[in-house]
């Protein structure tokens, strides 16, 4: 009786298929192939990236659902979703969690391209819209944090927005299209939160698609050491696919566990009179933060603008000026040297930070 | 093999992770404001000396004299715990007379005279439905109205509008602790005519003994009831005076006889010892009362609140706290 089951189902999803004209693209899709070297832990952290960024999209979506973007009542509003809704702090847990852990494997699985020399051609353009893709995070973030309309995040964007207002040139225009005026009110809340749900999504959506597209059409590096002509292959569907699943389950149920015993953070609602208030800059930004004060006066441009744009400059510019043909490192230590030493003085920067704003903070 | 690999990455991940998740999960505050940790324990305190204080770490919370204190500091020592239905406060502080007179009534040749005197009180403030700015800037938001309102006087405590609500504990060493209890009230919009504070549903509070020509006391202790804490005439214990001449120069009567608590207005139960100079007092009340008209604790969630101390004072003469930050451990 089994395969008479079976064979109903199959004719079933079939003519689901045919009725929607999907037969082609199944067919492609049962047909493409992927390196078997996709499964390797090494590869890890792309796979995760995209999980969480799924993640981001689902529990933000949820969070939409409760929020209202008014001064206010934005507070209120998430306060009631994050402590008076089932689960509620789990999935703003989720969506916290998510961003912080996106940064950290972002950084490992930039850290791991560049040793491993993966940006070099033709893979140069999957390099590139990586390091746009990495610095959508931090708008995300600068957004976000608005919206809960929380003490933190409301004088962090009033340090953030005097930051981009020091650019020369662009700096105050840009503050004021971001607020809508000189104050942060209704309109800068309603323009963040259309940035953060909408504009940013959207653009990142379409970089997230070039990103695959040039990974599917110039391929996933080769491991180092391995014959490119003999490399084993395995169906994408369903041996990467339901590896993703898998991960997606896994990373879900930590994160939820996660929330559940540490409830995202919600500061005390905004209250912009309160000039007293001090915010204290988290951990990605610490070392950015640290250049801003480091520079003053007349310098103040080389911490706001100059050394984080020169730094971005060289991220993204890195598989055009590094043109060599080799990938191993112990060929491209010139570029690795350079890589650590810019490294150590972000991490130096970050510690000086931590130090000044976590540990000498006099109270 | 590629299983293990799997595995091993994923664990490497994760445990990048947790290891940064303290930091990342610390908010980033910036005003030094005192943060009061409530403390777990397993079972409700029993009284002023159980051990289960001990789990707290508590703070000393600083006062600022206002009106009559004007220019005077004092503090509080607080600690909190709590069980998986109740919340427990102790507070402790120096004060070097017991005030629990409120006007207590002495026969003196011939005439009834009020003692002069007051009592001792302490009371917080929590947020029922937020209250704006009160994170920030505490009773400050709530306490005062413009010099020369019409309502300046009944309208010295309230809100600035209806969907802003406060829970009030208030403490009093003659009207309510002998009851055993705190009165239990909140705070809503101050109208043209009152003030925006009000009591629980239920019954609390004292009744005044006072005969209805207001020359002397109508109620004295029944036969076979004993006064209570402190001397104090329980509202309860009362039966009317038929026989003024039993009384003889130098007696004393209660005048604010603390009432029977019920509802919601006996939520919040109290035990105190005034000792070597210093006031203990315990509040004790269920996290959440399911009653609209008290703040319902989460303990994932974090809770503003702040006090004011009386010492033998009447409203406008008190201590007041800053905003004191409320966590769950």
């Amino acid at each position: 009786m089994e395969p008479v089951n079976d064979m109903r189902v199959e004719t079933r999803s079939q003519k689901i298929i045919e009725l929607l004209s999907l037969g082609e693209s199944r067919d492609r899709l049962l047909a493409f192939e992927v390196p078997k070297d996709a499964l390797t832990w090494t590869r890890f952290c792309g796979s995760l990236l995209l999980v969480l960024l799924i993640l981001l999209f689902f529990s933000g979506i949820f969070m939409a659902f409760y929020y209202s973007p008014v001064p206010g009542t934005a507070y209120d509003s998430v306060d009631f979703a994050l402590f008076k809704i089932p689960f509620g702090s789990v999935v703003k847990g989720i969506h916290h969690y998510s961003w912080n852990l996106l940064l950290m494997v972002m950084g490992i699985h930039l850290g791991r391209s560049l040793i491993l020399g993966s940006y070099k051609a033709p893979r140069q353009m999957v390099w590139v819209t990586g390091v746009i893709i990495l610095f959508f995070v931090p708008l995300f973030i600068i957004t976000g944090d608005l919206l809960p309309w929380d003490q933190t995040g409301y004088w962090s964007t009033q340090v953030r927005l005097s930051i981009i207002s020091s650019v020369p040139f662009i700096g105050k225009s840009a503050a004021r299209f971001l607020l809508g005026g000189s104050l942060t009110g209704v309109v800068a809340l309603t323009r963040f939160y259309i940035f953060h749900i909408l504009l940013l999504p959207g653009f990142l959506v379409l970089f997230l698609a070039m990103h695959f597209h040039f990974i599917r059409h110039r391929g996933l590096s080769e491991p180092l050491g391995t014959d490119p002509v003999f490399r084993p292959r395995i169906p994408f569907y369903p041996n990467l696919v339901n590896r993703w699943l898998f991960l997606f389950i896994i990373v879900s149920v930590v994160l939820a566990i996660i929330s559940r015993h540490w409830t995202p953070p919600l500061g005390d609602p905004a209250d912009p009179t309160d000039s007293s208030y001090i915010p204290k800059p988290e951990w990605w930004v610490l070392f950015l933060n640290q250049l801003v004060s480091v520079f003053k006066g007349g310098l103040a441009v080389l911490g706001s603008t100059l050394i984080p744009a020169g730094l971005a400059g060289l991220l993204i510019g890195l598989p055009f000026m590094d043109r060599s043909p080799y990938r191993h490192p112990a060929g491209r230590w010139k570029i690795l040297l350079s890589a650590a030493i810019l490294s150590g003085f972000i991490i130096g920067l970050s510690i000086m930070g931590y130090l000044e704003h976590f540990v000498l903070v006099k109270h | 093999m590629m299983h293990v690999k799997f595995t091993i990455g994923l664990s490497l991940c994760l445990a990048l992770f947790i290891g940064a998740l303290h930091f990342s999960a610390s908010e980033a505050m910036g005003a030094s404001k005192q943060e009061l940790i409530a403390a777990k324990v397993k079972s409700e305190p029993a009284g002023l000396d159980d051990a289960a204080w001990e789990t707290s770490k508590g703070i000393v919370v600083p006062f600022e004299g206002k009106e009559a204190f004007a220019g005077k500091h004092t503090s509080v020592t607080v600690k909190t715990v709590y069980t998986d239905d109740g919340i427990f406060f102790l507070y402790q502080w120096k004060d070097a007379n017991q005030s629990v007179t409120k006007e207590a009534w002495q026969y003196e040749k011939g005439n009834w005279i009020h003692q002069k005197g007051n009592e001792d009180r302490i009371s917080m403030l929590f947020e029922i439905d937020r209250i704006n700015n009160f994170a920030t800037k505490g009773c400050a938001v709530v306490c005062h109205v413009p010099d020369g309102a019409t309502n300046a006087r009944e309208g010295k405590f309230g809100t600035s509008t209806d969907a802003e609500k406060g829970d009030l504990w208030h403490w009093k060493a003659a009207r309510s602790d002998p009851a055993g209890f705190a009165d239990d009230g909140w705070l809503t919009i101050i109208s043209e005519k009152k003030g925006g504070r009000k009591s629980d549903k239920g019954e609390g509070g004292d009744k005044k003994n006072i005969t209805d020509d207001k020359s002397k006391p109508k109620y004295m202790i029944a036969q076979g009831k004993s006064l209570d804490k402190n001397g104090i005439l329980l509202a309860s214990h009362a039966v009317e005076i038929t026989d003024y001449s039993v009384f003889k120069d130098g007696d004393t009567i209660t005048y604010c006889m603390p009432k029977n608590f019920t509802d919601s207005f006996g939520d919040i139960k109290a035990k105190s010892r005034y000792a070597n100079g210093e006031w203990t007092v315990m509040l004790s009340r269920k996290l959440d009362t399911a009653n609209p008209d008290d703040t319902a604790f989460n303990i994932k969630r974090k809770y503003n609140f702040a006090m004011a101390l009386f010492d033998n004072s009447g409203d406008e003469d008190s201590y007041d706290s800053e905003v004191i930050t409320l966590k769950f451990k």
